[in-house]
This record gives C-alpha cells, sequence and structure tokens, in this order.
C-alpha cells in the first residue's frame, strides 16, 4: 500500500518544538487536512489543529504546507506530486500547541479599519434602498470574498519583521470599504491606512496574492488605496477645515 | 490567552532573505533590501575614502592607488559589481514608484522582466564605455 509520510512540526504548551513523522495510507485521504485527520483518529489523538467547514469557506486550517502557508482542506495529497509533505504552524503567529496558532493579534488588527458599511444616517434609518449600478458592485466585490483566514499575513515578509503593521488582510479589507459605493467612511478608514504601520510598509512583495486561497488580490488593492490616498490627501490641500 | 512563553515564529528581517520556492515579486523585494544595502554600503565607503582629502593630495593619492593598481586591481570587480547593484536597483525603484501610482499596476510582473532587461543593457553599455574610457587612460 502506498504511504504518505507526514511531517509534523510540533510544538508543546511550553514553547518547545519538535518534528514528528507518521506513514498514512495514500488511499484514506485525499486532502491534508484528511491526513492530519486521519493521524488524530488512528495514531496520536493528542495531535492539535484547527478546522471546520472542510471546504475553503471557513478559514480555519491554514498552516505552512511544504514551507508555504495554503488551506489544508483545499490542498489534495495529489497536487503535492510527492510521497512526503511537511506541515508546520503559520508562519508571525505565536503558536498555541502544534498547528493551531493564535488569532487574536490578526483579528485584533482587522477589527482596527472598521470592516463594515459606515453611514451618516441617523441610527441607521434609510428613506429607502442604497442603490449601486454592476459597475459600482464591480469594485468591491473581489475583495468581499475574504474569509479571513490569515495565510496572506503569514506569506507577507513585512509582517514577520513589523508586528505593527497592518498586514494585508486589513488593508484590503479598508480598500473593499473604500471601493463600496454605499460606504461613507473613508475618512477613518483612509486616516488608518495612512498612519505609519499602514500602506507606507507595504513593498509590493506580492506573496499575499500569491498565497490567497480565494483568488482575492491584497497587493493590488493595497496599492489601489495608495492611490486613493494621495487622491484624498491632495483634495485636502484645498478642503476647508 | 496564549502565555507569554509560548513560540512565536514572526521571521523578522531575516525573513526577507528567504525568496527561495516563492513568486518573483519575493525575488525582486529581496534583492532589492539586499542592492539597497550594498549601496549604503559603498556611499559611506566613498565618503570615507574622499574624507582623506582633508588629510592631504599626497595621503589621498596614495590610498586611491593602493585600491586601484598592484595586488588589489580586483577592485575593478567590485565596481562592475556596484553598477550591476545600482542598475538593478534603480529598475526596480522605478518599476515600484510607477506600480505604486497606478501605472502598470496589472503587469507589474512582466514589467519587472521588462525594466530589468532595459536596465542590464544600459549596464552593458555604460561597461563597455567605462571600459573604452580604461583603456583610452
Amino acid at each position: 500500500m502506498e504511504e504518505l509520510v507526514v511531517e509534523v512540526t510540533r510544538t508543546d504548551e511550553k514553547g518547545n518544538q519538535k518534528l514528528q513523522s507518521f506513514n498514512v495510507p495514500k488511499d484514506k485521504v485525499s486532502t491534508v487536512l484528511e491526513a492530519l485527520l486521519y493521524i488524530k483518529e488512528n495514531m496520536d489523538p493528542s495531535l492539535s489543529f484547527r478546522y471546520s467547514c472542510r471546504m475553503e469557506i471557513c478559514g480555519s486550517c491554514g498552516m505552512e504546507i511544504d514551507g508555504k502557508p495554503h488551506m489544508a482542506c483545499s490542498t489534495t495529497i495529489e497536487s503535492l506530486k510527492s510521497d512526503k509533505v511537511k506541515v508546520a504552524p503559520m508562519k508571525h503567529y505565536k503558536v498555541i500547541r502544534d498547528l493551531a496558532v493564535d488569532m487574536e493579534g490578526f483579528f485584533g488588527k482587522y477589527k482596527e479599519v472598521k470592516p463594515y458599511i459606515i453611514r451618516d444616517d441617523e441610527n441607521g434609518k434609510y428613506e429607502s434602498e442604497i442603490l449601486q449600478t454592476p459597475a459600482q458592485f464591480d469594485e468591491f466585490i473581489d475583495y468581499s470574498m475574504c474569509i479571513k483566514c490569515g495565510i496572506c499575513m503569514a506569506a507577507c515578509p513585512i509582517e514577520g519583521s513589523d508586528p505593527d503593521y497592518l498586514g494585508p488582510a486589513p488593508l484590503t479589507a479598508i480598500w473593499r470599504y473604500v471601493a463600496d459605493s454605499r460606504d461613507q467612511g473613508a475618512k477613518y478608514r483612509l486616516e488608518v491606512a495612512s498612519g505609519p504601520e499602514g500602506t507606507s510598509r507595504c513593498h509590493f512583495v506580492g506573496e499575499c496574492t500569491e498565497a490567497c486561497p480565494k483568488g482575492v488580490d491584497p497587493s493590488y488593492a493595497i496599492q489601489k488605496l495608495r492611490g486613493s490616498m494621495v487622491k484624498y490627501e491632495f483634495q485636502s490641500l484645498f478642503r476647508r477645515h | 490567552m496564549v502565555e507569554e512563553n509560548v513560540k512565536n515564529l514572526r521571521e523578522g528581517p531575516m525573513g526577507w532573505a528567504k525568496f527561495y520556492r516563492k513568486g518573483i515579486g519575493y525575488f525582486a523585494f529581496a534583492m532589492h533590501r539586499f542592492s539597497g544595502l550594498v549601496i549604503v554600503f559603498y556611499l559611506y565607503l566613498h565618503l570615507f575614502v574622499l574624507s582623506h582629502l582633508l588629510v592631504g593630495k599626497a595621503t589621498y593619492n596614495s590610498l586611491v592607488t593602493s585600491v586601484t593598481y598592484g595586488p588589489f586591481d580586483s577592485f575593478l570587480v567590485l565596481d562592475v559589481l556596484l553598477a550591476l547593484v545600482i542598475f538593478y536597483h534603480g529598475a526596480n525603484g522605478t518599476r515600484l514608484a510607477l506600480n505604486e501610482l497606478g501605472i502598470g499596476l496589472e503587469n507589474n510582473k512582466a514589467m519587472f522582466y521588462v525594466f530589468e532587461v532595459i536596465s542590464m543593457v544600459l549596464l552593458g553599455i555604460f561597461l563597455y564605455y567605462a571600459y573604452m574610457f580604461l583603456g583610452a587612460s
């Protein structure tokens, strides 16, 4: 029977790391997540990792697979083109245990950009529906596909060297709402983006775009955001305060 | 809540150099950092050498002669490498500036290749004329 060697970087509660290999029968699993579940059910129940939907929607099972951040649920064994796979926790996060990382820092940054529609209407009462043309819808829909898996944060080298940098996903969320014709919170968002830990820290590496499992293009969004910020700052020179 | 003694996998600036098996953008980024550091190092080295003019013409001439003639004329190779990183850095920097202004954003990877090819052609022309100048002097 053909076997897949799964080499897992395991971390205990004291932060000690070790490599552990498991031989998984290839005909029993089709994805990396299934291989990990096979190990947990048949070999080592103490193996810890986070997962939920198993269909690339919940964004829970992000991990380093053969040195690059991927979703374990959508990485097929066939695509590995090898009989061995190295699995490790996502970079730039603190490890809770084994492959489960602490996402609090990432979610904190995400909350900072207020990822929801801000309106000037009082108490959210509108006189009528807020209509959008298909063109206005197309401006932001691609960026609303983000599932907050945090993989782009693990792929970004700047995020790895500057913990305060907002990072690709929160900056993409800013652009998603700035580009949305219904939103009226651009002033707040552009101020966050133009701060010292905003878009100026992005060096357009593009690894976030390469890694994103949902095809969102964070590096493109950040450059678009930069353009909007330049326009906003230029207009503010002629604006009465 | 995570305890303070847990493993933090933040790579730090050393992670900038790990472009193996990454996209071309990562390679461009890593080389941009490296070439930038080389240029800054050269700037200070250049100022250090020029500062010998404060001591006197003879001191400066003797220092310059010691690094460009005799057993140390391999500095010429370093000059060529310096020109290489300057042309690379300049071309990639121009591409980034244009991309950040929204020019060529959709084709940024192709732009990287085009700009680098142009810069290497310019480097070749520069080195040819520098060699001619060297031969004439």
